[in-house]
């Protein structure tokens, strides 16, 4: 886990463009002001945690326990009970599965198809490229909410409703991340392919062999996205997605939940384990996510 | 939101360069989806030898008990069929589903609904047609079936459903309260009465018990009752084109029961849910108009209670009421095998109704109510001639259970035992409502 | 070449010094061919048949009572359009999606420059606050409203029963008219604004230093530098996160679906839902598609004004 600062990312607020901030902060005295600061600090950061600690403690206590008022944060007996209770019923695991398939069709696919037209559109001439472009940057603006009818029906025409492809494949058209890819190849200066040319190599040979290896950062942040995006999507797979067998986690876990009924325990157990792909993911890759937000929001 | 901002085609946009990616994902990513190809074939294309049997159903409450029991019943005599039965929400999300799943093609072999709500589902589009001959094979026919309920499961001239119930709004009886108030006969049977004065004078006898009210109503939902007052004295409801037909006298003298018994404090004016049982339940009143299926609830609280046909007040029977039925989705390919399987859960389901009867329910098969069993079963048996006097209402893509005419009418019917209108106001808005409904062009 | 784990070109962005790598693209430019189309040609493909292709069938189901149940489909010229736009529910809808978004969007911005404020300046606690203040965000929706639901349960419920603690009678949160919506807004700024706070933090981190020094030189407070400093130098910053947050708040949906299913009494459905309904629950596919063209025209603009700021700052 990274605790230095994230890297202070290159931004276009100015004309300076700044070096990176040493990693540590300067030593300090505790003044009266830092200790409150501090205090306050951690009290928010707590207090934001606590619906998570929660939903934890509520899931390792017995049924009896979850209701009783006034709410106690340490269970009497803690137990797994309600965990092995929810994993027995084998739904999760089964929606984790079809969360995890689609996902890495999504983010593959994503990645594939933006990385291609990017690149043929940062580094090619073609009749019509001015009018196709165009009409790729004017789809960022249409909201995908508001096409779930006639997807949801050219779904049902391509026979899609209820399989893997058919909660994949509408998900996979991201034009947002061509631009980006696009605008990330046009600042890679052209001498690094006229070399590999030079040796014979061919346009896909270019792309896989110079601009890919140059574009990592890019690639993974774009990458990340589309996973964490893919991962957590709701309605699209809500509408798509009848059968209780092909639903994601987050499906699964709105729509047939209902059954456990008032057993908070088995909910909240759930929950947690709903949360826990993607916090793990989180861990792991925090700091490609914190600054692939941060590039996000600056570069706009 | 935000999330669902760049879902499922946009997600928020990292442009430029960020932090240095020494991880080789696109590598790990493509590794990953090699692996995921492999295996991301549908569930239903695998081979298992087993006959797969997806059965969709909406009982969330103490019916919901009784099917899980007949559910595992079924799974052990049948170990060569790979049985799956999911409860979705009850109302509007299940029967979305349903429709979604068919138009689909992918959805359930087999779902259960409420027979008043097959037009809503476009029998011959969302709904696949049932071989009455597969059925027979399985023993089901128009033989063992009441033949008003069978009439219900045909849509130009095909069957569409399997009737597995009945439900009705009946009465029940606080046994204590109602041998306070000498009310009940040696076999403690409440005495029988008709009309609607008489009505009202067994309720204050009873109201002189318990010093609260004499029943206990709901009054949130009130259609039912609406309905069954109506057709008490033979209120017809003529849906057209675009133009209606009902008879405003007798709609108001229903509505006038409504409105007097709140009005004159033999009845809550306000009632819902789990409301209406406690009353009965704690002796606040000494009857209940409610569904069979609160016979659990009942059961629960520990009372001596019974129950009896919905009161007479218009000089008959006629209650309100309703039938579970199994459908079979439309799908795309629709394969022989499983739909064989389907029709014979159905078949055994039905052969298997006296469980489902101790949740209240009538059950359609008529060989289980006519049994030595159901007639030990108390206090269901009491009421088994409800059956016969069930009234459906009049077939519109918005009528039946949790319908949309179900839901609106609500509206003006609540306040007449708020009080708030009177029953004229009542149904001029009943009107309005109905005809509105009238003017959206059906979906189906 | 490939072991470079520093890319040279990207490390000067488009953006800072825009005159270099954008000189190279004409340079590079070669005469017409067909290479590039290839490369393209997947995605269009993507792009007309899963959008293009349902945003134009889409305009043309308004004209028609298509329903999902299938069936024999006619033109009916305008009729859905104008049951559309004389429909009280569609305006009620509007309404609540407004109200969403005039309660969420200030409460997310406010508190995220708040959190990234503290995490700012208590550096030495960077990492825990990182964690704690975003984790939310990667959460399922269902998880949240799953924990939040629990949270919000009136009478066995986290928050009334601490109320309680104290003698005091909680409200009913989510089943009542008069706070379902609040109820709602909180449980969504828990979830989400930690996408706003990494933002805000990044900008607040990109300050260049000296500016505070100087600052600090001058004998500037601690609350003068981030009044004289912090705040107006991320005055762009807090635009772009309002405008963001506006279009998210604006297509809300599945949260308020899963916590309260639009209730009690309709008093939080938003559009999204009321097309889903129209859609999927009353089968309208006409209907809903007519809904679902008006509130896009609603959307693209708001988005327009956010393309503007952008360009704004570019010129």
């Amino acid at each position: 886990m990274a605790t230095s600062t994230p890297p202070a990312p290159r931004t276009a607020q100015g004309p300076a463009t700044t070096a990176p901030r040493p990693a540590a902060p300067r030593r300090r005295r505790w003044s009266v002001g830092s200790v409150a600061l501090y205090t306050v600090a951690s009290l928010a950061a707590i207090v934001w945690f606590a619906p998570l600690l929660w939903a934890f403690a509520t899931s390792v206590k017995p049924e009896g326990e979850t209701t009783v008022m006034p709410p106690t944060w340490l269970p009497d007996n803690a137990t797994f009970e309600a965990y092995t209770s929810v994993l027995g019923r084998g739904d999760i695991l089964r929606w984790t599965m079809n969360s995890l398939i689609t996902t890495v069709i999504v983010t593959v696919l994503t990645l594939v198809l933006c990385v291609l037209a990017a690149y043929g559109f940062s580094r090619f001439d073609f009749r019509g490229r001015p009018g196709l472009f165009a009409l790729i940057i004017g789809g960022i603006l249409i909201p995908p909410q508001t096409l779930i009818v006639p997807q949801f029906v050219l779904m049902t025409q391509l026979g899609m409703v209820d399989t893997y492809w058919g909660v994949a494949l509408p998900q996979v058209v991201a034009p947002v991340f061509v631009f980006i890819l696009k605008r990330f190849f046009d600042a890679i200066p052209r001498d690094y392919e006229d070399a590999a040319r030079l040796d014979g190599a061919g346009p896909v040979r270019v792309l896989w062999s110079v601009i890919l290896p140059l574009s990592r950062p890019i690639l993974t942040a774009v990458g990340i996205f589309t996973f964490i995006g893919a991962w957590n999507n709701f309605l699209w797979p809500f509408i798509v997605v009848n059968d209780p067998e092909m639903m994601t986690l987050p499906v699964g876990l709105g729509t047939a939940v209902g059954q456990y009924g008032i057993q908070y325990a088995q909910v909240m157990a759930s929950a947690v384990l709903g949360a826990l792909p993607l916090l793990v993911v989180f861990l792991l890759f925090q700091r490609h996510i914190v600054t692939g937000v941060a590039g996000a929001g600056i570069k706009g | 939101m935000r999330r669902a901002s760049r879902a499922p085609h946009a997600p928020p946009p990292p442009l430029a360069p960020v932090g240095p990616g020494r991880r080789a994902f696109v590598t790990g990513a493509l590794a990953t989806a090699g692996l995921a190809a492999a295996g991301c074939a549908p569930p239903d294309t695998l081979i298992s030898g087993e006959t797969r049997l997806r059965q969709w159903n909406l009982f969330a409450g103490g019916d919901g008990l009784r099917m899980i029991e007949m559910h595992d019943a079924y799974q052990a005599e049948h170990p060569g069929i790979d049985f799956r039965a999911t409860t979705f929400t009850w109302g509007a999300p299940f029967y979305t589903k349903v429709a979604m799943g068919a138009a689909g093609g992918r959805g359930a072999d087999i779902a259960t609904v409420h027979v008043s709500r097959l037009e809503s589902l476009a029998p011959g589009r969302l709904l696949d047609p049932i071989d009455p001959g597969l059925l027979a094979e399985f023993g089901i026919d128009d033989t063992v079936v009441l033949p008003n309920i069978w009439e219900k499961c045909f849509f130009d001239g095909q069957l569409y459903a399997i009737p597995i119930d009945t439900h009705v709004l009946i009465q029940y009886i606080n046994l204590d309260v109602c041998r306070q108030a000498g009310v009940l006969d040696a076999d403690d049977r409440l005495v029988e009465v008709s009309g609607v004065d008489a009505y009202f004078d067994l309720l204050r006898e009873i109201q002189g018990v318990t010093g609260d009210y004499g029943l206990s109503m709901d009054t949130w939902n009130p259609w039912s009752n609406f309905w069954a007052l109506y057709r008490q004295q033979d209120g017809e409801l003529v849906l057209g084109e675009d133009d209606f037909e009902m008879d405003d006298d007798k709609a108001l003298a229903a509505m006038d029961v409504m409105y007097r018994l709140a009005e004159e404090g033999l009845a809550p004016r306000h009632s819902r849910d789990a409301d209406t049982a406690a009353n009965i339940a704690n002796g606040h009143a000494g009857l209940m108009i409610h569904g069979n299926w609160e016979i659990p609830t009942l059961e629960a609280t520990g009372i001596e209670f019974s129950a009896t046909q919905f009161p007479a007040v218009f000089g008959n029977h006629r209650t309100r009421g309703d039938s579970h039925c199994y459908v079979f989705p439309h799908q795309r390919d629709r394969d022989p095998e499983r739909t064989r399987a389907a029709a014979e859960y159905a078949a055994w389901m039905l052969h298997n109704s006296l469980t489902w009867a101790g949740g209240g329910h009538i059950p359609a098969y008529q060989p289980v109510v006519e049994s030595a069993e159901y007639d030990a079963l108390h206090p269901q048996s009491e009421y088994r001639e409800a059956a016969e006097n069930v009234q459906f209402e009049p077939e519109a893509w918005f009528s039946g259970s949790a319908g949309r005419l179900q839901e609106e009418a609500a509206g003006a019917l609540t306040t007449l035992h708020q009080g708030t209108q009177t029953p004229e106001q009542a149904l001029d808005q009943l009107k309005g409502t109905i005809r509105n409904l009238l003017s959206v062009p059906s979906p189906v | 070449m490939t072991q470079n784990t520093q890319a040279p070109a990207p490390r000067t962005a488009p953006g800072s010094a825009p005159a270099a790598p954008r000189g190279l693209v004409d340079v590079r430019r070669r005469p017409s061919s067909w290479t590039g189309l290839w490369f393209v040609l997947p995605f269009l493909a993507f792009y007309a048949v899963f959008l293009l292709w349902p945003a134009i069938v889409g305009f043309g189901y308004t004209f028609t009572d298509r329903s999902l149940a299938g069936g024999d489909v006619s033109f009916i010229g305008l009729d859905n359009w104008s049951e559309t736009l004389t429909d009280s529910d569609m305006y009620d809808s509007l309404w609540n999606t407004l109200w969403f978004t005039v309660l969420s969007v200030p409460l997310m911005v406010v508190l995220a420059l708040g959190m990234a404020l503290l995490t700012d300046h208590a550096r030495r606690l960077g990492w825990f606050l990182r964690l704690s203040f975003f984790a939310p965000f990667v959460l399922p929706v269902t998880v949240m409203t799953l924990i939040w639901g629990w949270m919000y349960n009136p009478s066995l419920g986290l928050f009334n029963g601490t109320l309680s603690r104290f003698g005091i009678e909680g409200p009913e949160w989510l089943f009542s008219e008069d706070t379902a919506m609040f109820s709602v807004v909180a449980a969504t700024a828990w979830w989400q604004v930690g996408f706003n706070y990494l933002l805000y933090l990044a900008a607040m981190q990109s300050i260049p230093k000296d500016v505070y020094e100087a600052a600090a030189i001058d004998g500037a407070g601690v609350w003068q530098r981030i009044g004289r400093i912090t705040l107006p130098m991320l005055a762009r910053t807090t635009a772009l996160i309002a405008v963001l947050q506006l279009i998210g708040s604006l297509r809300v949906f599945e949260q308020i679906y899963l916590m309260t299913m639009g209730g009690p009494n309709f008093a939080t459905r938003t559009v999204i839902q009321y097309i889903y309904d129209s859609g999927f629950v009353g089968l309208r596919i006409g209907l809903a598609s007519s809904m679902a063209y008006v509130f896009m025209v609603l959307i693209i603009a708001a988005s327009i004004a956010q393309f503007r700021l952008f360009s704004r700052k570019e010129g």
